[in-house]
């Protein structure tokens, strides 16, 4: 028993919109819970975010930014009509929905992604929300859509200098999100900061954030393995206390979170990761 | 029946046929390739025959398979071994439904095999073995579905429907009665495979999936609907499956890992037993990069804990090719995994520490973990409730470098379930009744769930006696439901 991948689309450079039969996720999914998906029979499990659902018809669409073999590999080899093995969920907490007032929302690269269906929801029940992309160009994941959904969107875009690595990429990044962060607070009053993206970033706009004594909630992106707090692997500390994000979250409390252990987890894998990307391209060249 | 007349007395045991250590820790096949049919036949001859009322080994399994009776069938069909197997399946179905699993994992010293009288002049009965042998054999020869399609021949609809939650041991017992009764039935499993723990705990090296997936198969051929990916208290709650059903089963298990409460326990490299089995049984990730998912298992790699789990993730990693120790906060003597998994673990050159309790992880600056703090422990006279002798901490420590750390120190009930409203739960475990009914009428429960974490056959007792006591209820429900 499969999921049909209804449709697929290439939204922008790197960036893959698929629309997938998932009737049990889009009977109950909120907007802040994920699914885990497979998708080959040797595949991973890899956490994605729904961004919209019909609960009638049964649909939800994902949105993937390619970034490792398996975000690469679907992006490759599946098309409308196949079906993905695996779709479980929806899981982890929906994003608390209150009026907090104004609202800043900022997405790290990918991070964009979640952030979409979570200020759509808060704009919806009446908060004023702004939301700020920072990314590489031409990244800009999901641009029109969050135009038409909230107060204001912004798009902090750098340029991909020849010759980065990674590092540098993310050094850029923290930058650009710190400086434009720093801005927004300096100028406006806010009554809540959220973000989802890589830790790194997380924990440098936090530290921004914080000088300002402006509420501040993260979406956490351990590595996850079941999704339903079975195996450990998501385990974050939280207020001194060791949580499974699946299931306690992902969104946690920023001031709470023990910001160095998990950008130490999240690369865990790194090398493997890397491995597993290269040999994957080697098998598309033929090698 | 007619018993045999016993010509003397065979005091050693038939030896099962096991790949030698320097070869099997290369890779994650079989280690004991079990008996043949000659051989089967041997061990059975052994076999005293002690009647049903005082059988020792009845009374110690379980289940109460008649386990003399099984045994017979081997030797008086020794002609024809189809027929023997057929016989002696149909046997021990009466009592258990998963016979190649518990042959298995069972740990037979302290069940059936315990006080079988044969251990009083020689080797005691190879049981777990035996049954092995039978489900193995029926299963290669398509024996298990012939006599599973005899024993079923129609099916009497009756026209009620049972959601289980979970597909381990105990909701596919469940699910099995209940289809062969009559009942339309819906598995809902969390994970991508069925299986429970029998499918991410349990190594391949001890318990082949394809023995697994066949099981789930003949529950597919009874038509029972599996539906993967789907959690209950996520996708469903038990609330919407009583709308939905007559009646519900909950065997959801015991998945939550328990941590070591000590510093530094969110190391890299501090894996808990269920991450560390997950990766390598459920995503194959000791194949990568064939298979996407990883594993980093370093040069020399600590396990906490000394029960199943703790072999189990041990001897898995020894298949990396690395030193592994196996640190107990108790005595040897306490050791409580089964005695065949523990002396394997020895012949595949895995070390034993122990009284020592780990007080702190020790980690470089990148976030790995580098040694473990351990305290010294000492053995008191006293004794605990479970009959272990209490231990007190001696204030002195020992750092052991590690740069692999796997915590097996046991598990509470999954979590999602648990926090249902109305649903009675002490320390973690869901409370049933006599009938195996919780708190919430016609939600019934068996397995870890109830138990904490025991073992495959005490799940699957349960989840057949919840099928005869949901079998019960539902025909009330009939019964009232004509006479309204
Ligand atoms: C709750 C949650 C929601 C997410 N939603 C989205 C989304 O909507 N769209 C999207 O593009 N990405 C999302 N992600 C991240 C996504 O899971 C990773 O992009 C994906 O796993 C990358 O796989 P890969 O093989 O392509 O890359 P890899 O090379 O395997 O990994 C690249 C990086 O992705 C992260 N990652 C890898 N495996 C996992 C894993 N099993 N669990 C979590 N993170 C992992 C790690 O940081 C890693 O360094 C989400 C992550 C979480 C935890
Ligand atoms: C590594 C290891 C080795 C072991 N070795 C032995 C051994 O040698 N001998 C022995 O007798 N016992 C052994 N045990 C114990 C034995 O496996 C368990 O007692 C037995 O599996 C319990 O069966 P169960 O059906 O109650 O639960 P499980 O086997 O745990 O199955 C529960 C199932 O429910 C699913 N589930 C959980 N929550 C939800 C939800 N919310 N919605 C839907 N599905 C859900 C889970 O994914 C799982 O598939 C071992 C255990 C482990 C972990
Ligand atoms: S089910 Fe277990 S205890 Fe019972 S006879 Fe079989 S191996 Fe022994
Ligand atoms: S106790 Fe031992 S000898 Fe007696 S019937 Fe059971 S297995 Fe045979
Ligand atoms: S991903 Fe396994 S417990 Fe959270």
């Amino acid at each position: 028993m499969g999921y049909r991948i209804l449709d697929k689309k290439e939204l922008a450079m790197k960036e893959m919109w698929y629309k997938i039969h998932a009737p049990h996720v889009a009977r109950k999914v909120q907007p802040g819970q994920f699914v885990i998906v497979r998708a080959f029979p040797n595949g991973e499990r890899i956490p994605l975010t729904p961004i919209r659902w019909d609960r009638e018809e049964g649909w939800i669409e994902l949105v993937t930014f390619v970034r490792g073999k398996t975000t690469l590999r679907m992006a490759n080899e599946l098309k409308p009509g196949d079906e993905l093995l695996n779709v479980a969920g929806p899981l982890g907490n929906p994003a608390p929905m209150k009026k907090f007032g104004k609202i800043l929302a900022i997405g790290l690269i990918t991070g964009m992604v979640e952030v979409f269906p979570i200020a759509r929801a808060w704009q919806e029940i009446g908060n004023d929300v702004t939301t700020l992309h920072v990314t590489p160009e031409p990244m800009a994941i999901l641009k029109e859509d969050f135009e038409e959904s909230v107060s204001r969107h912004i798009v902090e875009d750098y340029p991909l200098q020849p010759g980065w690595g990674m590092n540098e990429i993310a050094q850029e990044l923290v930058r650009r999100a710190v400086a434009k962060v720093r801005e927004l607070l300096e100028d406006e009053h806010w009554d809540l900061v959220f973000i989802v993206g890589p830790a790194g970033g997380q924990k440098a706009v936090f530290e921004v954030v914080r000088e300002y004594g402006i509420p501040m909630e993260a979406d956490l992106h351990p590595i996850m393995v079941d999704g339903t707090g079975m195996c450990g692997s998501c385990r974050v500390t939280v207020d001194g206390e060791v949580k499974f994000a699946c299931i306690d979250g992902p969104g946690f409390d920023a001031y709470k979170v023990n910001w160095d252990e998990l950008i130490h987890r999240v690369g865990f894998y790194t090398d493997m990761e890397r491995r597993a990307l290269e040999e994957y391209l080697k098998s598309l060249r033929g090698e | 029946m007619a018993r045999r007349k016993k010509p003397k007395l065979i005091k050693e045991r038939v030896p099962t046929i096991e790949r030698p250590p320097e070869e099997r820790i290369h890779d994650f096949k079989e280690v004991n390739l079990g008996y043949t049919f000659e051989l089967a036949v041997k061990e059975a001859e052994r076999c005293l025959q002690c009647p049903a009322e005082y059988a020792p080994c009845i009374k110690g399994c379980p289940v109460h398979i008649d386990i003399p009776g099984f045994i017979s069938k081997l030797v008086e069909y020794r002609d024809n071994p189809d027929k023997a197997v057929k016989e002696a399946l149909n046997v021990i179905w009466a009592c258990n439904s998963l016979p190649a699993t518990t042959g298995r994992v069972c740990p037979q010293e302290d069940q059936c095999e315990k006080n079988c009288v044969m251990g009083r002049v020689g080797d005691k009965i190879n049981i777990g073995k035996l049954e092995r042998f039978v489900a193995d054999y029926a299963r290669e020869k398509g024996i298990d579905e012939e006599l599973l399609f005899e024993i079923v021949p129609k099916i009497e609809k009756m026209g009620q429907s049972v959601a289980i939650i979970g597909a381990g041991p105990a909701g596919l017992t469940a699910a099995g009665e209940l289809a062969k009764l009559g009942y339309d039935v819906t598995i809902y499993e969390a994970l991508h495979e069925p299986g429970g723990v029998l499918m991410y705990g349990i190594p391949e090296f001890r318990l082949p999936k394809e023995i697994v997936e066949k099981e789930i198969e003949k529950l597919r051929k009874l038509g029972v609907r599996i539906l993967t990916d789907h959690i209950v208290g996520k996708t469903v709650t038990i609330e919407e499956l009583l709308q939905e059903y007559d009646a519900v089963f909950i065997g959801s298990g015991a998945g939550t890992p328990r941590l070591v409460n000590a510093p530094g326990v969110n190391l890299n490299g501090i894996y808990t037993a269920n991450e560390f089995l997950t990766r390598i049984n459920l995503m194959k990730a000791y194949r990568f990069p064939e298979y996407d998912t990883p594993v980093k298992v370093g040069e020399k790699v600590i396990v906490i804990g000394a029960g199943n789990t703790a072999m189990d993730a041990a001897r898995s990693a020894r298949r990396f090719g690395v030193e592994v120790t196996i640190a107990y906060r108790r005595g040897e003597e306490d050791v409580s995994a089964r005695e065949e998994e523990v002396a394997h673990a020895k012949e595949e050159g895995i070390k034993f520490v122990y009284f020592v309790n780990p007080a702190g992880f020790i980690g470089d600056e990148n976030g790995n973990v580098r040694a473990v703090k351990f305290e010294k422990m000492r053995p008191l006279e006293e004794r605990d409730a479970r009959g272990k002798r209490k231990i007190e901490g001696t204030g002195e420590y020992v750092t052991i470098e590690a740069d692999t750390v796997i915590i097996a120190i046991g598990k509470h009930p999954n979590r999602l379930i648990i926090n249902t409203p109305g649903l009675k739960v002490e320390r973690g475990k869901i409370v049933v009744d006599e009938n195996m009914m919780t708190s919430i009428p016609g939600v019934f429960a068996g397995g870890d769930a109830i138990r904490g974490e025991a073992t495959v056959i005490l799940a699957m007792g349960d989840g057949r006696k919840a099928a005869k006591a949901i079998h019960e209820y539902l025909t009330k429900k009939r019964e009232e439901k004509a006479n309204a």
